[in-house]
């Protein structure tokens, strides 16, 4: 009961800290669209718009107000969870994003995935066989990859898996014929509701190679952070005492020296969480996907200021949740931060 | 501090014990970086302890105490060791990993220095306790027990309630206990402690001393205590060796062994015990410091520091000998007639 208490107390600071952070996000995206040159009105009543059709548009979007008052109009709408209308589509931002986004998070989830399941093994390896031949062999592939430019690696790769090889589709989220009916707007998530298995597999095929493209930058972070840590890690004393209860290696590996060095790692990944939805732009392009990248590219080439707004603000919230995700990891992990944060009663 | 134990009389010479573990010529050699040499750390060493008795492991940091005694167990992943460490009929430097490690806590086990770095941080007491019979696949609910049943035994207050505690939250003493019973859970026939009152306070060093002469007594327990600190050898052990730069250069039973050292250095160490009648002002040091591995001198590693050398000590390398019930390496005993 006291730890519920704790926990809730713990958690209600950490969302009012990401509100905060939501709200200054929302400030500085909001000056930015103010600072931008052109009008907005004029942008929104299209290039060959008369002086009267613009004066319309800027009044039926409230551009005539002071622009404190456009904040604080804003800020309101805000929290309602209106993103406003973008003036491209003529949409309301958020029936926008609601399409385009779940393919992007369905990438990047699928991303993640990848690079937590390669970089970690990797890392471990390297770190325990410090200075063996996979060490040296992947600490040169991670500088490799690291240093590579991201729409080059997705071009080689579409080029040699892709186009010489043919065991994977250059492009596009799934074959012609096999789209599930639109539940999520993700498609594997939707083919799997469907239950067709076929489609499912199908949309997995399509989306491998894009995700492997945006996990390889991140994984190389992941790899280098793990294994450094646990190289610290490996040598403190604690490890010489669980091989001297005669732990095997995995063992000692697996229980201790792991969880030792994983805060690093996870406060990282949350970080490349939000980075990796700004890097879908790239890969979307590249690999002719929909999603959130190939809108807010148009958005901002048309100063759409409520998509950018809403596409932006979305990220954020994405980064805030996903911070806050770490936050509860780390928590669970260390029984000192555990303590540090909950207070005593939280035990 | 405990009282020095009384000189053996005629009676009470004694026993010869059936060896548990005996080393010969160990030598530790540890490399330098990434340029592939080494240096020898530990360079030669030959002893036995008996079952269940008590050895004392004496010298400055650097004598390569430590490392002798980690060696034992194979438990420095970088060192490269040779020689023979016979452990009830087996060479352990022969053993593969495998069967290292499940001798490791259930024949050999170790007690370590700082409790607070020996401790996982993020796992419970009672887990890591129960962990070394764990691995050897016994269960949940047996282990935890069994793991209970030895915190009990060395006096951890409310340990039923306290096994689900982390190290963080349990006193310097109290740890000490848990990484003992950390390494009395898996019932090992030789302890190997590694200064394991050096961080404490004194007054906590001598409960855990206390507790540790309790508990080897009852278990028939054989004893490798590693510490640079001469009063706590006097207490708790039979037999004291002394270790310098990389050798044994005295061992012999305590009494005899304070009474009459033989080796100028053991001669020395024990002069560098402050005494409660002693005036404070003449404390006495050994001149000088230990050489560092890759600089020993010639001959006789100590004779730079050594107030009773002459020509022979910078030459020649003093063997092991035995004299009397001990055995010293020095050439006052052989050159001038000891």
């Amino acid at each position: 009961m006291l730890a519920f208490r704790a926990y809730s107390w713990f958690l209600s600071r950490r969302l009012g800290l990401a509100l905060l952070t939501l709200w200054g996000l929302a400030s500085l995206v909001f000056l930015m669209i103010k600072l931008m040159p052109g009008d907005e009105a004029q942008m929104a009543a299209g290039a060959d718009a008369s002086a009267a059709q613009i004066e319309a548009v800027r009044e039926r979007l409230g551009l005539d107000a002071p622009v404190i008052m456009q904040y604080f109009s804003f800020l309101g709408r805000l929290l309602r969870g209106d993103l406003g209308t973008s003036i491209v589509t003529l949409q309301p931002v958020l029936a926008d994003l609601e399409k385009v986004l779940p393919s992007t998070l369905e990438l990047v989830f699928i991303a993640m995935l990848l690079n937590l399941a390669v970089a970690i093994p990797a890392g471990i390896v390297a770190a325990y066989r410090q200075g063996g031949v996979f060490d040296a062999t992947s600490r040169v592939t991670a500088v490799m990859l690291g240093g590579m430019p991201a729409f080059w690696l997705a071009l080689v790769l579409q080029y040699v898996l892709g186009s010489v090889w043919r065991v994977v589709p250059i492009s596009g989220q799934q074959s012609y014929g096999m789209a599930s009916p639109i539940v999520t707007g993700a498609p594997t998530l939707d083919a799997l509701m469907a239950l067709n298995v076929g489609a499912f597999f199908d949309a997995l095929h399509h989306i491998i190679l894009p995700a492997a493209v945006l996990a390889a930058l991140f994984a190389t972070q992941i790899f280098r952070t793990l294994r450094a840590s646990l190289l610290g890690v490996l040598r403190s004393d604690f490890i010489m005492a669980v091989r001297a209860k005669g732990a095997t290696a995995r063992h000692m590996l697996v229980r201790h020296a792991l969880p030792n060095s994983l805060n690093p790692v996870l406060t990282l990944s949350g970080t490349q969480a939000g980075a990796m939805i700004g890097s879908a732009v790239l890969v979307e392009t590249v690999f002719a996907r929909q999603g959130i990248g190939a809108y807010m590219f148009n958005a901002v080439a048309q100063k759409d200021a409520f998509a950018v707004l809403g596409s932006v603000m979305f990220i954020g919230t994405v980064v805030c949740l996903v911070n806050l995700i770490v936050d509860i990891l780390q928590l669970l992990v260390d029984p000192r931060i555990r303590a540090a944060q909950l207070g005593s009663q939280g035990q | 501090m405990k009282t020095v134990h009384p000189l053996p009389d005629e009676a009470s010479v004694v026993p010869v014990r059936q060896p548990l573990i005996t080393v010969e010529k160990l030598t530790v050699d540890m490399p330098l970086g990434r340029s592939g040499s080494s240096v020898r750390i530990v360079d030669g060493v030959d002893f036995t302890i008996g079952v269940g008795e008590r050895v004392a492991l004496v010298g400055e940091s650097g004598s390569g105490k430590s490392l002798t005694a980690r060696a034992l167990m194979r438990l420095d992943r970088l060192a490269k060791l040779s020689g023979r460490v016979d452990f009830d009929g087996t060479d352990l430097l022969k053993l593969s990993d495998r069967d290292m490690g499940k001798l490791r806590g259930s024949s050999i086990a170790m007690v370590f220095q700082d409790p607070m770095s020996f401790l996982d941080p993020l796992m419970t007491i009672g887990d890591q306790v129960a962990e070394t019979l764990r691995i050897r696949g016994i269960g949940k609910a047996e282990a935890r027990k069994r793991a209970l049943a030895v915190l009990d035994e060395l006096g951890v207050d409310r340990a039923a309630e306290r096994l689900d505690a982390y190290p963080h939250e349990f006193s310097g003493g109290m740890r000490q206990r848990v990484v003992l019973a950390m390494a009395l859970v898996g019932e090992p026939r030789l302890l190997i402690a590694d200064e394991p009152t050096t961080a404490l306070d004194v007054r906590v060093q001598d409960q855990v001393l206390d507790l540790l002469d309790d508990v080897s007594t009852r278990r028939g327990l054989a004893v490798l205590f590693i510490t640079h600190d001469l009063g706590v050898v006097a207490g708790f052990a039979e037999r004291v060796m002394v270790m310098y730069s990389g050798r044994i250069v005295e061992d012999g039973e305590v009494a005899s062994v304070f009474a009459k050292p033989s080796h100028p250095y053991t001669q020395g160490l024990i002069k560098a015990v402050p005494r409660i009648d002693q005036d404070l002002n003449t404390l006495y040091a050994i001149p000088g410091a230990p050489p560092p591995p890759l600089a020993r001198p010639s001959g006789c590693p100590f004779h730079p520091r050594c107030d009773q050398r002459f020509d022979r000590c910078g030459v020649d390398l003093p063997a092991l000998q035995p004299v009397g019930m001990s055995r010293v390496a020095c050439h006052l005993l052989d050159g001038k007639g000891a």
